[in-house]
């Protein structure tokens, strides 16, 4: 099973919302689309689940061409960011209703509806209405929704975004668990950088509805192509000198280095993370941004250097890798 | 502070009410102690008005039955095509849906007393005289607009993924209708319902003409005849007791309903 777009394109009027998207996503391979809001990742995922029609190009899963498929037809098993229960109905109805509406018999619908909330631990909450339920109780209910499916895509919608931080990092474990063990390919939305690089086999950055660039998350780290993914990926973001005749030079916080001689930079603030210090230096290439170990101690005036491979340069007017 | 907000309430209360109360009392009163309300009386106090009003030919009860009919026939047409309506208005693009909400606010501020003599000539050439059921054309026409357009902002109010959501999930339209949109739109329709089920208790210009078989009369039209039965009195006391007894249907349907009818009425006012 897997999952290609070749060169699609959407449209409202004129104006591209996305425009030649090809990707392929493999069987069990858990894609990441990244971007800022307004990029084209969700319309790519509305393209995709059949909620909206492509003006050009062609969608295929699992071999069959589905661009004009009905959503039903195509098997999609979707997260929304909402979650979009439905709130007039208790848990266990939520689930059973779309078997029911398939044609499943009353008996196996109740079967394959107890196996799925024992499997997402919500054995308890069968019998509640959603607005009872606490948010990753909500997206546990979603996702056995489409786990209940059977899909031959996973789609995920920013399914960690109305979630608090620490129970983002308890569910991430469990949802890769529960959705990466199957043959299906997943596309995860996320505007996170952190969550994509957490959850995804391959990121592929979007900017203005283009693909700016799709690799492994250590691909996008050790090689961005552009100026664009390069400050997209990796936090403390990217240090970017001024331009010297067209050319951005760009060095990772943690790629800084004190040194004899070098820049020469003036302390502004640190910010202790535990394990290592974010400093703030302020030097006549602008601020910079540098990330060491915590023990280290710094003085008020230090000199940076960088080992010359771990510099990246970018075209000042095309934001190219160069 | 408070103190001067219970004063306005009461006042309100008072100034909404009262018209209310006075009918209640002057259909318990004796015609006598309406006239000199002042005065001393032997009889004060009396159910008279309510044993005339019942057990006149037909008894009263037959023009509540009827109403209740054109009433419930009305709602249910009206909804049967609102919801539909508003619903795929719900879908089309922004400028016929805004096209669209002008017009039928354009029809629901309409006047219908002027249509009512055009509606008779329908009535004559398509036989729909004295016919309690046909009686809801026209109602259920005339409440349309407004049932429409409260429908279609429930609709709009609900998010969207709700519905995107049960299509993944192999939901048809019907299906989508049944199970999802229409158990979420409820308190919208039991308000709509309320409200075109009232416009039919209450027409009175239409149920006049069309009806003019004394045992098919609607209440608004029943009520008029006993206040107009005697060339040299006015029975206030049995009109006063016909009108309280109108109302009352209405009441417990209200009350019933009160749930539903504000958070229906209010739905839109904050996004969810």
């Amino acid at each position: 099973m897997n999952l290609v777009l070749q060169n699609v394109g959407r449209r409202f009027g004129r104006k591209w919302i996305v425009r030649h998207l090809d990707l392929e996503v493999g069987e069990g391979e858990c894609l990441a689309l990244l971007g800022p809001s307004g990029c084209g990742k969700s319309t790519t995922l509305r393209l995709i689940a059949g909620l909206d029609q492509p003006n050009e190009g062609s969608i295929t899963i699992a071999g069959e061409d589905v661009t004009t498929v009905s959503p039903v037809d195509r098997r999609i098993g979707m997260v929304f960011q909402s979650y979009a229960l439905f709130p007039h109905l208790t848990v266990f109805a939520n689930l059973s209703l779309g078997l029911q509406v398939r044609g499943i018999a009353a008996s196996e619908r109740k079967q394959r509806v107890a196996s799925v909330l024992a499997l997402m631990q919500l054995e308890d909450l069968a019998e509640r209405h959603p607005a009872e339920l606490s948010g990753g109780q909500r997206q546990r209910v979603a996702l056995a929704r489409a786990l209940l499916r059977d899909p031959l895509v996973y789609l995920l919608d920013e399914p960690m975004s109305n979630l608090d931080a620490q129970l983002r990092e308890d569910l991430r474990p469990q949802l890769r668990h529960l959705i990466l063990q199957g043959s299906q390919p997943v596309i995860y939305v996320t505007h996170d950088q952190h969550e994509a690089m957490a959850m995804a086999h391959r990121i592929a950055v979007m900017r203005d509805g283009k693909i700016e660039q799709i690799g492994t998350p250590q691909e996008l780290y050790h090689n961005p192509l552009s100026l664009f993914v390069a400050s997209f990926i990796g936090r403390p973001q990217i240090n970017l000198l001024p331009a010297e005749s067209g050319i951005i030079k760009a060095i990772r916080p943690e790629h800084l280095q004190l040194s004899s001689e070098g820049i020469p930079c003036r302390l502004v603030y640190r910010e202790w993370l535990g394990t290592s210090q974010l400093l703030i230096l302020e030097s006549n290439r602008g601020r910079l941004r540098m990330l060491c170990a915590s023990e280290i101690t710094i003085p008020e005036t230090i000199k940076l250097n960088w080992s010359p491979e771990k510099e990246h340069q970018f075209d000042a007017s095309s934001g190219e890798r160069c | 502070m408070i103190r001067q907000r219970n004063l306005w309430i009461t006042l309100l209360l008072l100034w909404s009410l009262a018209p209310l109360l006075w009918q209640l009392y002057t259909s318990f009163c004796t015609h006598e102690a309406l006239l000199q309300p002042l005065a001393e009386h032997n009889q004060r106090w009396t159910l008279d008005n309510y044993r005339q009003v019942l057990t006149a030919n037909p008894p009263f009860w037959r023009y509540l039955l009827n109403s209740v009919i054109v009433g419930i026939s009305s709602t249910g047409l009206t909804l049967l095509i609102a919801i539909p309506a508003a619903y795929s208005l719900s879908k089309v693009s922004q400028n016929v849906a805004s096209a669209a909400r002008l017009i039928l606010l354009g029809a629901a501020l309409f006047p219908y007393v002027l249509l009512f003599v055009a509606l008779l000539e329908l009535a004559r050439s398509f036989n729909l005289g004295n016919n309690l059921l046909a009686l809801s054309f026209p109602y259920a026409g005339l409440s349309m607009p407004l049932a429409v357009l409260l429908l279609l902002s429930a609709f709009r109010d609900l998010p969207s993924e709700l519905e995107e959501a049960a299509r993944l999930e192999g939901f048809d339209l019907w299906q989508r209708l049944r199970w999802v949109l229409i158990p979420l739109i409820g308190p919208a329709t039991a308000s709509t319902a309320i409200l075109v089920f009232l416009f039919s208790w209450n027409e009175y210009p239409i149920a006049l003409t069309w009806i003019s078989r004394a045992d098919l009369l609607t209440l608004p039209v029943a009520i008029a005849r006993i206040a107009g039965s005697s060339v040299y009195s006015i029975p206030y006391g049995a009109y006063a007791a016909a009108t309280v007894l109108g109302a009352l249907p209405l009441l417990l349907l209200v009350l019933i309903f009160q749930r539903q009818i504000v958070s229906g009425l209010t739905q839109g006012a904050i996004k969810g």
